[in-house]
């Protein structure tokens, strides 16, 4: 994004951020269909790696065109929801929020180190991240560094307020990781995308791509539970946090096959996730080789 | 005993008068004590379970003491109050700046029990109190004890009242919220040394005397950033004094949430407030003793009743940006000096705790009933609730 972009950005969020929140979706649904059809690139990309995910996808183009559709919306309603979190109150999100798989959360909480959540690309974290971050454990995202970089300041400023900690993915965003691990606090991340450039080559989907084995390496140092999660939008336009069984990471002595076995069983349940929720995976961008 | 907290105050937004109200409420819950709120309020739901609240009043913007005060001018409080005080049978009523129009007021005129009266606010002047002392002066003989928050706002009101007995009680501070090794906002620790503000944004906060001494400091010192907590009026002009001036490392973090507040503070290493006058207390400064940080303010009365210089801060006159600056320099270099000030005031606040406040306001309940009892039966100054309004 370039200056002129965030600029723009800027005027767009500060008006949707004073608009009811049904009138700010029905924007974010205009613009989706806009995006939707002259996007040059996401939608192209998108599609391709839906039908990666959900092969029947791909002998059925009309199928294939209304998930995609979908998935657009529901992008544009997550935007829609991020404009709106500086204003937002977490009194006024808690009931939006439904959660399964809660005693999973509960067991990696006993564990007293600590919790890493496991997710990928899907759903409004910020509305989870918030709601734990004031009733359970301070919550941190690891994520990337956005470009410009007034954006990025945009984005943990507004996550802050909310009680949300941004760490880069970089050696002083890790070294903060450990920190709050150790202070059993909790860490977001997404593995279902390479951003550092630094991944690892493994079955995603049973295709190879690039994926980071980070999460994998700090559970297997620090002993913290992994737990997969996907959080994802209701048709009441609630939210279902979706927890799994806990991954705990157990070292043979081989670092680097622990690091890759406790990966590929967090891909597995991430590939679950996402083959129920097509329409809520946005990623319009390359992940594996040979795609648009 | 039963409480009924009067507020003259929108109560679904922040400040520190409903702050107070809301802690003393739980204190007095706590205590065993049955506790009710009156308050105006903009929204039905204003996110306070621990006493019953009844919303009397919408609330409308009026400027007040180089702020906005939202208070209810309605005139169809008393109809309302008068069924709900009848019905609840009050031992005590306590009335939250009981000159305050219009719910106060007509409350104080109504009520036949014991009334306690608590002045927050501090100013150069009160051209309400100066004009309208014959018409309120017989509002205050309803009060069977007053309370002032700090001295400052004691001599405030004797200054147009005089002989008004107020006892001192200052405003408290929940220590099991604002404590130090708090989790950090963990982006905001790093090797930068965190410069804290938290108040509303508006002029008498004196956040352009903050802005311009950091414009110094991070001069001098680069390592330094400028964490802005809270909104208001002044958002505009501080923003874009930031932009003009290309100034590094600043947060407007904007509105924070009481229960992440304490957060900003754990994540600070020196607390600075700047205002440049009207302040009656400061419940900021408590709330940055009792985290642990080291504070440079401004030297207004208020804060004068609550700071001792050179023990857990360091002061300046107001409207000073330079020896703001120069205070902040010093502090920002100095380490050591950091942590014994913050040392001291840590030590020292634990007498603000709310438990020991809310003791002494509940002495003042009890002398306050004796006086009621002791005195003949009060003819009620309203014979139908029509003559109230």
């Amino acid at each position: 994004m370039g200056e002129w972009t965030w600029r723009a950005f800027k005027v767009v969020q500060s008006f949707v951020a004073r608009l009811p929140r049904p009138w700010a979706y029905a924007l974010a649904v205009a613009a989706s269909r806009i995006a939707w059809w002259f996007s040059p690139l996401a939608r192209p990309r998108l599609e391709y790696n839906l039908t990666i995910a959900c092969p029947e996808l791909a002998d059925d183009p009309k199928e294939l065109r209304r998930i995609s559709r979908l998935n657009f919306r529901n992008h544009a309603k997550a935007y829609a929801d991020l404009m709106q979190l500086p204003r937002a109150r977490v009194e006024a999100m808690r009931p939006r929020l439904k959660v399964q798989g809660w005693e999973h959360l509960e067991q990696a909480r006993t564990i007293g180190k600590g919790v890493l959540v496991v997710s990928c690309h899907m759903g409004s974290y910020e509305e989870v991240a918030a709601i734990w971050s004031a009733t359970l454990a301070p919550v941190s995202f690891f994520a990337e560094e956005l470009e410009p970089r007034a954006l990025f300041e945009w984005y943990r400023d507004t996550r802050a307020r909310l009680g949300i900690s941004v760490l880069t993915l970089d050696h002083g965003g890790i070294r903060k990781v450990l920190e709050a691990l150790r202070e059993q606090e909790m860490v977001i991340t997404a593995i279902d995308r390479d951003i550092t450039g630094t991944g690892h080559m493994m079955p995603f989907f049973g295709k190879p791509a690039p994926i980071p084995l980070g999460p994998a390496a700090i559970a297997l140092r620090t002993g913290t539970p992994l737990f997969p999660v996907c959080v994802y939008r209701l048709p009441d336009d609630t939210y279902m946090a979706e927890g799994t069984a806990l991954v705990i990471a157990e070292s043979t002595g081989d670092g680097r096959a622990d690091q890759e076995r406790t990966t590929g069983l967090l891909l597995r349940r991430l590939e679950q996730f996402i083959q129920a929720h097509p329409e809520q995976w946005h990623v319009p961008h390359r992940i594996w080789e040979g795609g648009p | 005993m039963k409480v009924g907290l009067v507020s003259p105050y929108d109560f679904a937004t922040a400040g520190g008068v409903n702050d107070h109200v809301r802690h003393l409420a739980v204190q007095l819950q706590k205590a065993g004590h049955e506790t009710r709120i009156f308050a105006p309020s903009s929204r039905s739901d204003v996110g306070f379970e621990a006493a019953r609240f009844y919303r009397i009043g919408t609330p409308i913007a009026v400027p007040a003491n180089d702020s906005v005060a939202r208070i209810t001018l309605s005139f169809h409080l008393a109809n309302q109050v008068d069924a709900i005080v009848a019905d609840e049978k009050f031992d005590v009523l306590h009335f939250h700046e009981p000159l305050m129009p219009a719910l106060p007021m007509t409350m104080l005129r109504m009520s036949n029990t014991a009334n306690v009266g608590t002045f927050h606010a501090f100013a150069r002047s009160n051209i309400g109190y100066y004009y309208g002392r014959p018409l309120l002066k017989p509002y205050l003989g309803h009060l069977d004890r007053a309370i002032a928050v700090s001295e400052p706002a004691r001599d405030f009101v004797n200054r147009y009242f005089p002989h008004f007995a107020m006892r001192v009680i200052p405003n408290g501070i929940d220590l099991n919220v604002y404590r130090p090794g708090l989790a950090p906002i963990r982006h905001l620790r790093d090797e930068n040394v965190n410069i804290l503000f938290v108040g509303r944004l508006e002029k008498r906060k004196g956040l352009g005397d903050l802005l311009r001494a950091y414009r110094v400091l991070n001069e001098r010192v680069p390592e330094t950033r400028l964490i802005i907590v809270g909104d208001g009026p002044q958002r505009g002009r501080v923003e874009s004094y930031v932009q003009r001036h290309r100034l590094n490392n600043v947060i407007l973090a904007g509105f924070v949430p009481d229960r992440v507040k304490p957060r900003y503070y754990s994540s600070a290493d020196i607390f600075c407030a700047p205002a440049t006058g009207a302040e009656s207390f400061g419940i900021v400064l408590l709330e940055a003793m009792a985290s642990r940080l080291p504070v440079v303010a401004t030297e207004v009365p208020g804060y004068m009743s609550v700071l001792e210089p050179g023990k857990d801060s360091v002061t300046v006159p107001p409207k000073n940006w330079r020896e703001l600056a120069a205070s902040l320099v010093i502090l920002a270099r100095d380490a050591e000096l950091r942590h014994r000030l913050a040392d001291y005031g840590l030590n020292k606040v634990r007498r603000y705790s709310w438990e020991r406040v809310a003791a002494d306001v509940i002495e003042v309940y009890q002398q306050a009933r004796k006086a009621h009892a002791a005195q003949p039966a009060r003819e009620l100054e309203v014979s139908g609730v029509h003559h109230a309004v």
